[in-house]
């Protein structure tokens, strides 16, 4: 298991579009993914779940990989979050 | 038939007139009962392929939606499948089945209870709202398994159709996008609701909010949609209708023409320059502003950051609401309002709203009692100006102590922002509402100290006629061209000119065609409306020969009688 604090940055948080985007991109690897946000944990697989984190700009969130494609998923699930959701800010 | 009118929130301009079509609402036709246990498996199944039919056709309407170029939509649907396929919704009632051994509909429909209940406690509103999308995607899923789903609507003259909802999902717009319907109409929904924006997308009229519609219309009954006006009319008499066909045509003949004036510069024949802004209340309705080629935002109402939540917003989201407003209008100006909560608005202060009425601790007072809470949209505002071009308004001033009291908190709030070395417009213009009769029969000493004025012609004439806006019974006295209220109008574009400071209007008189060619005429130069009357406006003002209406604008201005008043109106604009 691969663990990694990350911050959200982009100016909506996790809303229903950049939640659509981590699912999508969360469904594309074999390995659980699961994001962890003042002790609730969520599978980020789940659209409801993530939505439901409420997570704003600013705040901060765990990731917790673990699988046989652990390193290229939490790689590539960290640049989402760095990338803005590609929202472009 | 008794004709009736009902009330609710216009979101997409038009007229419709056609014969309505009740949408049925799935849910509340669910009902439990029990499965025998060697049937289980069975529901379970029926389960399963009910959400294998809707995933088909939730991606057969995408396939279409991307063969169109209008994509917008797309991602909608996307999100309506990964909800589908989340295990909320897709395992989760599978289980109930066996557990419960009741019915698939049933499980469902337990399950969105508890999910609605997880958003409901969400703070964020706009992730709250979201819960609908979660409610529409159940209610697809609860349709196919009640095999109404083939309730197809089909109608040999579509046009006068107009939908009946209780709320209607982005899918579901989608199916009548390929389709020329008249209107639709819901019991639920805001201006920001999903439904809204896409009504205005595709141009149909719209009305929202329109408590208990489902009630009041049955199938086939004869209905007038004015989505200018956030009328529907049930039943019309004949004479009633046969001046709305009129009015249809008139406006369908209007839009085209309209079209053709949005590049052209806004002038007068006597090649004056007017200025036309925007109201704006979310930041999505800037789209709307750059359609119709505003000059600015003229009003920014910042209510909708405050109501339907629990918490106040802190600075940190309130200024980035205000930076990417600013940012998008380039150069132009953004004039924000600070918190105008009031009778027909509440907000949860300490849940103590109970002074919220038009006359009691509203606006400016609520903020001037709360400091903390407008030094915190003040600090916003501020750290947003470095990023454009932004000015501050405050609503509903009556005295100048309040405008003084309010300065020195902007200074305060500047002085904060200095000593943390934050960036802000130091310059940055200070206007007032002028919306209490003290302050339009004082203008001059407002206009004084005041960086700009500007008008809300609404609160104005409420409170010059004390009439209570939001009492029906007093509702036929509402005159916007009371002689007092013009002459207040006429006092306080004098004062701006006296002290060279500008003036406008940003209540629903400016938005009015009717009266643009008045308020030239009394000199006013500033016009702020919401952005789809926009390029009316402008027409107006290109035919306006401003040595003529100024003549005619002063006899207005003199005549008492109102019947006088109408017919005078009726000339300046001939």
């Amino acid at each position: 298991m691969i663990k990694k604090e990350v911050k959200i940055i982009n100016k909506l948080g996790l809303h229903a579009r950049a939640s659509s985007k981590l699912t999508q991109l969360a469904s594309q690897f074999d390995s659980e993914i699961f994001i962890i946000k003042d002790s609730k944990k969520v599978n980020a697989k789940n659209i409801m779940d993530i939505l439901m984190l409420a997570a704003s700009i600013g705040s901060k969130v765990e990731l917790q990989v673990t699988g046989s494609d652990e390193k290229i998923a939490i790689k590539e699930v960290e640049n989402l979050f760095k990338n803005y959701f590609d929202e472009g800010e | 038939m008794v004709s009736f009118n009902i009330h609710g929130v216009p979101v997409s301009n038009g007229i419709a007139i056609g014969t309505s079509h009740l949408i049925s609402n799935a849910l509340l036709e669910v009902v439990r009962y029990d499965i025998k246990t060697k049937k289980i498996d069975f529901e379970v199944k029926r389960f399963k392929k009910a959400l294998l039919t809707v995933k088909n056709e939730l991606i057969r309407i995408k396939k279409r939606l991307l063969l169109d170029s209008n994509s917008q939509f797309a991602p909608f649907i996307d999100t309506h499948l990964m909800l589908l396929s989340d295990s909320n919704i897709s395992d989760e009632p599978a289980q109930t089945i066996k557990d419960e051994k009741c019915n698939a509909e049933w499980a469902i429909k337990i399950q969105l209870d508890l999910i609605i209940d997880k958003f409901n406690q969400i703070e964020d509103p706009y992730i709250k709202e979201r819960k609908h999308d979660v409610v529409q995607v159940a209610e697809r899923v609860i349709k196919v398994l009640l095999g109404h789903r083939k309730q197809k609507i089909n109608f040999k003259n579509e046009s006068s159709v107009i939908l009946v909802a209780q709320d209607i999902s982005p899918a579901d717009t989608l199916q009548f996008k390929n389709h020329k319907y008249g209107a639709f109409i819901t019991e639920m929904g805001g201006a920001n609701s999903h439904t809204a924006i896409l009504a205005r997308s595709l141009n149909i009229p719209s009305i929202v909010a329109l408590k208990n519609a489902k009630k009041l219309i049955k199938n086939n009954d004869t209905l007038i949609v004015d989505g200018n006006q956030g009328i529907v009319i049930i039943n019309p008499s004949s004479a009633i209708l046969e001046e709305y066909q009129y009015k249809q045509n008139l406006w369908e003949i209007e839009q085209k023409k309209l079209i053709k004036i949005r590049n052209v510069k806004c002038k007068t024949l006597g090649n004056q320059t007017i200025t036309l802004l925007a109201n704006i209340e979310v930041p999505e309705d800037i789209k709307s502003v750059k359609e119709n080629n505003g000059d600015g935002i003229g009003l920014f109402r910042t209510e909708f950051l405050f109501m339907n939540r629990s918490s106040l917003p802190d600075e940190e989201e309130q200024f980035n609401i205000y930076k990417s407003v600013t940012k998008s209008m380039g150069k132009l100006p953004v004039v924000i309002r600070t918190l105008d909560s009031g009778a027909d608005k509440n907000i949860d202060v300490d849940n103590n709203n109970k002074n919220n009425s038009a006359l009691g601790l509203r606006a400016i007072r609520l903020c001037l009692s709360e400091p903390h809470l407008f030094t915190t949209q003040l600090k916003a505002i501020l750290r947003a100006s470095a990023f454009g071009n932004i000015r501050i308004l405050i609503p509903m001033l009556s005295s100048l102590q309040e405008l003084r009291q309010t300065k020195m908190l902007i200074e305060r709030a500047k002085q904060s922002l200095k000593n943390s070395k934050i960036k802000f417009n130091n310059k940055i213009l200070v206007g007032g509402m002028i919306e209490v009769p003290a302050v339009a029969i004082n203008a001059d000493m407002f206009a004084n100290e005041l960086d700009f004025l500007s008008i809300g012609t609404n609160d104005l004439v409420q409170y010059t006629l004390a009439i209570d806006r939001t009492d029906d019974s007093v509702s036929h006295l509402y005159n916007s061209l009371h002689s007092a209220v013009l002459r207040l109008i006429d006092n306080t574009i004098k004062a701006g000119m006296k002290y060279n400071k500008e003036v406008s209007i940003c209540g629903e008189m400016a938005g009015d065609p009717k009266l643009t060619k008045l308020l030239l005429g009394m000199g006013l130069t500033n016009f702020s409306m919401h952005p789809t009357s926009m390029l009316t406006v402008k027409k107006q003002v290109l035919s306006s020969d401003p040595k003529k209406i100024k003549i005619k604008a002063n006899k207005i201005l003199r005549s008492i009688e109102p019947d006088n008043i109408e017919s005078l109106i009726q000339d300046i604009n001939k």
